[in-house]
């Protein structure tokens, strides 16, 4: 019996000891972790598109997409005074060297406007080789990271090939890569030389239990010698001057030399995209069939357009479910968070211009309990929000942003 | 320097105690190492972090408040020991350097080989100047109140100047995205990173503010006043988790 218990901890041991040391890749960066009303009802990313998924280093990929500032912004969540846009990576395997908001050049955080529409376009260069997932995500102060839809990108080439020159204010090129370094590590390496040096001073002497027996029997004026009080007063002057000298020189070398910046950029929203006017969309009741894993919406629409138009998509928290008479599914890596055949309605006949009609859209799939977006029903704030999108028979989308309470079915 | 100039003081021991006494110093320098290493890159971790770990946050307010403040408290505290019971005036200097061997080896092999940052937006700012002149203080002073004075103040006051010519020519600006920038603002938005946006960078915000657009010298002097109530503490909390009380036959 002691054996194999004994047999068994060695067997766990090992099996730690080699779990450790080959770990698996993170592949997630904590889409999930975030409440599920604060992933519906924050940032409501839709249309988000990569230029490519196979690069070389030095190349660049473009992600574009779009977003909408839910109204109804949950009461527990900081408003979105300072929120920045940003791109989650296991470190900076790519550079970001272009970012725009509304078509305006960003590079810092930016208050955004409830029910406001934006989009974005961000330019990654790949620095570094290797098979990477990527997200736009959205840094609300205050709240978190609200993630964006994500893409995995292959990057091929070495490196070391990797550049990144930019051009500053008084002329000069510098290299990113190596800019400051040999300054940085010059200075490192004179400073450690002068400290190792004073404590080399001191610990070739016997140290510890001769200097503490000398010390207590009235011997302290032997521990510190002339010569000694003559290295530390030559350090308490030497050192200050040398300090004082080097910041004087630098002060001269970069005399338009500026504090870190601070500020904020003042992004508007665009003319408004979601509940532009024409299509009206208001959600009477929200139910959550649990074993079903469904949500059903009963929704009065209201068709203000020219042309008859239908239901074609409910997306929240970067999951698709589709109406396939309305919309065809995704192709490539989008597809994973699309349900091809996930929306259905109790009434699909189109809704005819002017009419206003109630009807219940259903969307199911198994991805409401996957993404943990069901476990909305036990936070503190239960209502839902996302995007309802509708198509008229001339091609035209109308977007609205959705948003309710959420009554539970357990059976 | 003449040779007798260089020679040691008279020492108690010869012949095999002070071998043993010798091989004991280099038991307690191989220990010592590799605690302060340890706990005080945590403690500087924990405290001043980000401040340090990242050059666009180095800023002119909070970095030269911060970091003294929480760096001389282990050299006080070892200093409490060594000088006290040893006459050894290099607790700052031994600390300061056991915290640039723990950063530069996270700095390289975690930010750099690790995490893909180019090592020159994770250097780490340099105190040994200031613990230099700490030390120096203490041994010629021999005295708790004038170290805590002038040391505790030095300490802090040459803090910005050491670093302002490692860091100056990060704050060369840029002109990019139609914004004005410092080279190491640049870093920021270009290597990504999750803590990369203004409102979790602490830099140039609160009440601190400037006196006709001068920052460093209020937030030096600030922070050297603090260092002065800063270094009795931590000398006296040095003090009191140094004690032998609890080993009966030494």
């Amino acid at each position: 019996m002691k054996k194999q218990i004994k047999t068994l901890f060695g067997a766990l041991f090992l099996g730690l000891c080699a779990g450790s040391l080959a770990p698996d890749a993170a592949l997630a960066h904590g889409e999930k972790a975030l409440e599920p009303f604060i992933r519906m009802r924050t940032i409501q990313w839709y249309d988000v598109e990569w230029s490519k998924s196979k690069l070389n280093v030095n190349e660049e990929v473009v992600i574009t997409g779009k977003f909408h500032v839910a109204e109804d912004w949950p009461r527990g969540v900081a408003k979105p005074d300072a929120t920045y846009l940003n791109v989650s990576a296991p470190g900076p395997v790519m550079v970001r060297t272009e970012r725009y908001l509304n078509g305006q050049p960003s590079v810092s955080s930016a208050a955004l406007k409830p029910g406001g529409d934006y989009d974005f376009k961000m330019v990654l260069k790949a620095r570094m080789p290797g098979r990477f997932h990527l997200h736009p995500f959205f840094n609300l102060h205050d709240a978190g990271s609200v993630v964006g839809p994500g893409q995995w990108l292959e990057v091929d080439g070495d490196a070391s090939a990797f550049t990144n020159q930019v051009k500053t204010l008084d002329g000069s090129v510098i290299d990113m890569e190596s800019y400051g370094l040999a300054n940085g590590l010059a200075w490192h390496f004179f400073w450690i030389a002068l400290g190792s040096a004073w404590l080399l001073w001191w610990i070739r002497r016997p140290l510890f239990i001769p200097r503490y027996k000398m010390l207590h029997s009235g011997q302290e004026a032997n521990l510190i010698t002339p010569m000694d009080r003559h290295v530390g007063t030559a350090i308490l002057v030497g050192v200050p001057l040398i300090v004082l000298a080097a910041n004087f020189i630098t002060d001269r070398q970069y005399r338009n030399a500026i504090p870190l910046q601070a500020a904020m950029d003042q992004i508007d929203p665009l003319p408004p995209i979601v509940d532009a006017g024409k299509v009206k969309v208001k959600i009477q009741r929200a139910e959550y069939n649990v074993p079903a894993r469904a949500m059903t919406m009963t929704a009065q629409l209201h068709n203000g357009s020219e042309h008859p138009i239908r239901v074609g998509e409910f997306s929240t928290a970067n999951v698709r479910f589709l109406n396939p008479s309305v919309v065809q599914p995704p192709q490539g890596e989008g597809a994973a968070l699309a349900v091809a055949e996930g929306l259905t309605l109790d009434s699909s006949a189109p809704i005819a211009p002017g009419e206003t009609r109630t009807v219940r859209i259903t969307a199911t799939d198994s991805l409401w309990q996957r993404e943990r977006l069901d476990g909305l029903i036990r936070d503190a704030d239960t209502r839902m929000g996302g995007l309802l999108f509708l198509y008229g028979d001339d091609g035209q989308r109308y977007v609205s942003s959705v948003s309710a309470a959420v009554i539970p079915k357990f059976d | 320097m003449t040779g007798k100039s260089l020679d040691l003081p008279a020492q108690p021991y010869t012949g095999e105690k002070a071998r043993l006494t010798r091989a004991y110093d280099y038991l307690i320098l191989v220990l010592a190492l590799f605690l302060f290493i340890g706990s005080f890159h945590l403690h500087v971790a924990l405290t001043v972090g980000d401040w340090d770990f990242w050059v666009d946050w180095k800023d002119r307010q909070w970095w030269p408040l911060i970091t003294p403040l929480m760096m001389i408290t282990f050299p006080a505290a070892v200093q409490a020991v060594l000088w006290p019971n040893f006459r050894l005036p290099f607790g700052a200097t031994l600390c300061i350097s056991c915290l640039l061997i723990g950063t530069w080896i996270t700095r390289f092999f975690a930010y750099h080989m690790w995490n893909f940052f180019p090592i020159n937006e994770v250097l780490p700012a340099t105190m040994l100047p200031s613990a230099l002149v700490l030390d120096a203080v203490l041994m010629l002073s021999n005295s708790l109140t004038v170290t805590s004075i002038f040391g505790g103040m030095a300490f802090a006051l040459l803090f910005y100047p050491t670093n302002w010519p490692i860091f100056g020519m990060f704050h060369v600006p840029v002109e990019y995205g139609g914004a004005q920038l410092t080279v190491a603002d640049l870093f920021g938005f270009q290597y990504i990173r999750a803590g990369t946006p203004e409102y979790l960078r602490l830099i140039e915000r609160g009440t601190l503010r400037t006196y006709g657009q001068y920052a460093t010298p209020l937030s030096a002097f600030c922070s050297a006043l603090l260092c002065t109530l800063m270094y009795p503490l931590w000398w006296y909390l040095g003090k009191l988790f140094a004690t032998t009380k609890y080993v009966t036959k030494i």
